[in-house]
């Protein structure tokens, strides 16, 4: 029944203090201005993606597989060329319609998915790719300082097939990282690496982004991901831009179904505004959309936000229990037929057919209205 | 003492004893004549012949890669990295040549270049008319023709491996900051390194072992030389030394292209890739790439092609057209049919043991059947002759002889299909098969034997087609007036009739076509 709202009120809203500075075409590393790409069978379009970025910020771009995440990436490393639309770099038109500026001369650094390490080249080698402007010595220099950075020490003779996944994701980093870019461009860098090693690369990856204070746009289909790198997230659905906001707004105050959906387990109830809250199965919430009266709504509930107490009078039932180790998630069929999951301590274990008693902490509930079709 | 130990095993093991022999009798024959020859026959070879024609046969080799290098190469990359109309029909018509054996290219070419032909009569109207141009009979004349016919070995490779090529490699060179040309030179090139060396080393190997172009166009190679001193001096002993020196270079080049390829093994590309997109070309960019395209395709196929249907059509090769030309016919079909048939019953157990019991022993007997691969025509020619005049000589001037030196000879090509077609069928489903009630035979007829049918069906047919146009073996063999049609091109033609040559010739290159499309059909998906 208790819960600890603290940390996830609408408060906290660090990125967005400076929604002024955002927009200032000066004070952005990066600026898309209603970007369209051609449309083509075998790439998803995307369509009218504005966004900016300020020096230093993770940009994350969060989607489903197809959603143009990574078709949005490719354009701003100059690879797909654009409908219409701009995109500034640095203040500079690097893409429209009728221009696009080769991707050497961008000065962007790209982590591939399978990373390409050049399988011909040693990993100080496949490092100093770029740098072939500079002299020897410059350029052996600039290589063992990001070996040192990214803890590559020792490995600057090997082959790309010698090396680990994690350790060729770093290598893949170093070789963007060390001509120092403008801008990072990340495509999905965790997906090629097993659960452990990839939430520890992660942690890794960000301080190092960090202490570089690195620019960098991240895609990825993975939700939490996004929240452990990301300072804002764009989610991305059919090519287009749902909603761009700092992680805790994304996760507590999505603004649409389908952002809901996508980055965590939700709940959708209806419920009618009689008298200006909301009536449901599970009881009234505030009206936060100022519904008119009568209207019909649906209500997202976060499986979190739903405790449950064993009550023999009660008419929920559990029907099944998933452990997932550090917590236990229910399925509870109410008396309608409707459907709906809590999230309980990894040691309160309840047998399936329980009766229990659902206590709904109303602070995180969010409402759509329900004329509004759900997105697949 | 393995076969006693093994003989109750299965007949089948027997049969692929028997066929290891047969294969590894002759050429240990040919190997005991070789060292078994009297120390001054080897010093008389290696004081006089034998310095010449290592050179002639290693700068021929050398000379052809590097053409087939720039011209296999250069015609993947456009087909593979442009968009222009007609790509397609170019895609398809740059693998033709391969149609045409290099004896029925020569013997164009012989035309073509020769003293007083079409082509010097249109140099000296460009160039005076005391000018002459290169000799057909000269080392550019050989390299010109075998780099024509052997480039596509070097196209197919380098085309499927260009298809299959992860971009994000050129794609992460240039967000390094390398220019296109750089990205080529320094990524794109390098890694498709191993399949443009495959590429070479099939080229190299088809150099070293050919016989048709070199005895039209009287360029002394070692194969050559094998040729003429079984004929011309009846000297077996010499020829055999000259052949182990022949395997041995033929196994030079081929361990090279292994060690090398063992380096770069590495080099595949694991994992999800994007293949390149086509850059689409305005008209002037077609223009010149259709004429690139269109002169190497005329060159290598298209002239030629058209001179043969041209002389087949002109009186004299018209007169000719009997009862005695289709007899040429028939005897190649008759022969044909026969080795195919006989290569095909024999690669079968080989192929079946050693994917179902890979014992060293079934492995060594499917090596040994490689041995073929580096076998020039001559040399299995001569390894058959000896066994057969050493134990068996009342066979010796019958067709049994040629039969088991084509087997001999095109087994390798036989078992490339064979091997992959039933190492694709999982032995669970034949193990199904016994646990619903079949014994082994009637697994193998309603199971196996099914499921192999195509891979089957493709190696008989190629190695008819392999069989159709071989020559070398042929004419040292063949019972005595008993001529196929690939003989009677390299007869008339070494008269320069090249009318009378022409209709023999073309119906080689046209049998030859569907050849080309079944080793296709099973590339091309594949890339």
């Amino acid at each position: 029944m208790m819960h600890a709202p603290s940390h996830t009120t609408h408060t906290d809203t660090g990125p967005s203090d400076s929604q002024v500075d955002l927009y200032g075409p000066t004070a952005s590393i990066l600026e898309l201005r209603s970007v369209s790409c051609a449309y083509e069978p075998t790439r998803p379009a995307i369509q009218n993606i504005s966004f900016s970025i300020r020096e230093g910020e993770i940009l994350c771009l969060l989607g489903p597989s197809g959603c143009g995440k990574t078709t949005i990436l490719r354009a701003i490393a100059g690879f797909e060329p654009v409908r219409s639309g701009q995109i500034f770099l640095s203040d500079r038109l690097v893409s429209s319609a009728s221009r696009t500026v080769p991707t050497e001369e961008r000065r962007v650094g790209m982590v591939f998915q399978e990373y390409a390490l050049f399988p011909h080249l040693r990993v100080a080698d496949n490092i100093a790719f770029g740098l072939h402007q500079l002299s020897r010595a410059e350029r052996t220099s600039r290589v063992q300082d990001m070996l040192q950075l990214t803890g590559l020490e020792g490995l600057e003779r090997r082959y790309p097939h010698e090396l680990s996944g994690g350790q060729q994701q770093r290598v893949a980093l170093s070789r963007a990282l060390v001509q120092n870019p403008v801008l990072l461009l990340l495509d999905e860098p965790f997906s090629n690496l097993d659960p452990d090693m990839a939430s520890r690369m992660r942690q890794d990856l960000h301080a190092l982004l960090r202490r570089t204070k690195t620019t960098t746009i991240l895609v990825t289909h993975d939700h939490d991901e996004a929240f452990a790198m990301a300072d804002r997230i764009a989610v991305l659905n059919r090519g287009e831009i749902e909603q761009l906001d700092s992680p805790e707004l994304i996760y507590h105050l999505p603004a649409t179904r389908f952002v809901a959906d996508f980055v965590g387990q939700a709940d959708f109830i209806t419920g009618q505004i009689q008298q200006g809250v909301v009536q449901t199965e599970l009881g009234a919430f505030p009206n936060t959309i100022d519904g008119v009266e009568e209207a019909h709504v649906v209500v997202m509930i976060r499986p979190d936000d739903i405790h449950l107490i064993p009550n023999k009078s009660a008419e929920p039932r559990i029907v099944a229990r998933q452990f997932r180790g550090s917590e236990n998630l229910y399925t509870v069929q109410l008396p309608s037929g409707q459907v709906v999951h809590s999230s309980e301590s990894s040691t309160s274990v309840y047998h399936e057919g329980t009766a229990v008693e659902l206590r709904v902490s109303a602070t995180h509930t969010v409402l759509f209205s329900a004329e509004q079709p759900p997105r697949p | 003492m393995i076969a006693i130990h093994r003989l109750s095993v299965s007949t089948l093991q027997l049969a692929v004893l028997a066929t290891a022999a047969l294969i590894l009798l002759p050429l240990g024959y040919v190997t005991t004549l070789a060292l078994s020859a009297d120390p001054a026959v080897w010093q008389r070879l290696w004081a006089t012949r034998v310095p010449e024609l290592l050179l002639n046969t290693v700068s021929l080799a050398g000379a052809v890669a590097l053409l087939t290098l720039s011209l296999g190469v250069s015609t993947a990359w456009m087909v593979t990295r442009f968009e222009f109309p007609g790509r397609r029909f170019w895609e398809i018509a740059l693998v033709l040549p391969l149609a045409m054996p290099t004896y029925v290219l020569a013997y164009v070419y012989n035309y073509l270049l020769g003293f007083g032909g079409p082509m010097e009569q249109l140099w000296q109207l460009v160039a005076g008319p005391q000018a002459r141009i290169f000799s057909p009979q000269s080392f550019w004349g050989v390299t010109l023709v075998m780099a024509l016919d052997t480039f596509p070995f070097v196209y197919l490779l380098t085309r499927s491996a260009l298809l299959s090529f992860n971009v994000s490699f050129e794609e992460v060179a240039r967000t390094c900051g390398a220019s296109p040309l750089r990205t080529m030179f320094r990524v794109t090139l390098p890694l498709l390194r191993p399949s443009i060396v495959a590429g070479v080393a099939l080229v190299v190997l088809y150099v070293v072992s050919d016989f048709g172009a070199v005895s039209l166009l009287r360029y002394q190679t070692l194969t050559y030389a094998v040729f003429q001193q079984m004929t011309g001096r009846s000297d077996n002993q010499a020829a055999s030394i000259l052949s182990i020196l022949l395997v041995v270079l033929a196994l030079l080049f081929l361990l090279a292209e292994r060690w090398f390829r063992r380096k770069s093994r590495f080099y595949q590309t694991t994992g999800r890739y994007r293949a390149p997109q086509r850059i689409q070309r305005g008209w002037l960019h077609t223009g010149l790439l259709t004429a690139c395209l269109a002169s190497v395709v005329g060159l290598a196929f298209g002239i030629p092609t058209s001179l043969l249907v041209m002389w087949s059509f002109s009186q004299e090769a018209l007169a000719i057209l009997d009862a005695r030309f289709f007899g040429f016919v028939w005897n190649s079909a008759l022969l044909s049919s026969l080795a195919a048939t006989a290569a095909v019953l024999v690669g079968l157990p080989l192929a079946y043991l050693a994917s179902r019991k890979p014992t060293w022993l079934n492995l060594g007997c499917l090596q040994a059947a490689y041995a073929g691969y580096v076998l020039p025509g001559p040399v299995a020619a001569l390894a058959v002759l000896v066994l057969f005049l050493n134990i068996m000589p009342f066979f010796y001037g019958t067709v049994l002889v040629l039969i088991v030196a084509y087997v001999l000879h095109f087994l390798p090509a036989g078992l490339q299909s064979l091997e992959p077609s039933i190492q694709q069928i999982t032995p669970n489903v034949e193990e199904v098969a016994r646990t619903l009630g079949l014994g082994v035979r009637e697994t193998w007829r309603r199971v196996t034997l099914p499921l192999i049918r195509n891979g089957v069906i493709v190696a008989w047919v190629l190695i008819f087609l392999q069989t159709m146009k071989e020559l070398p073996a042929t004419l040292l063999l063949r019972p005595v007036g008993f001529d196929t049609l690939a003989i009677r091109v390299w007869l008339e033609a070494s008269e320069e009739y090249y009318q009378l040559a022409a209709p023999s010739a073309l119906l080689i290159v046209l049998v030859g076509l569907p050849a080309l499309f079944l080793l296709l059909s099973r590339d091309w998906r594949a890339a």
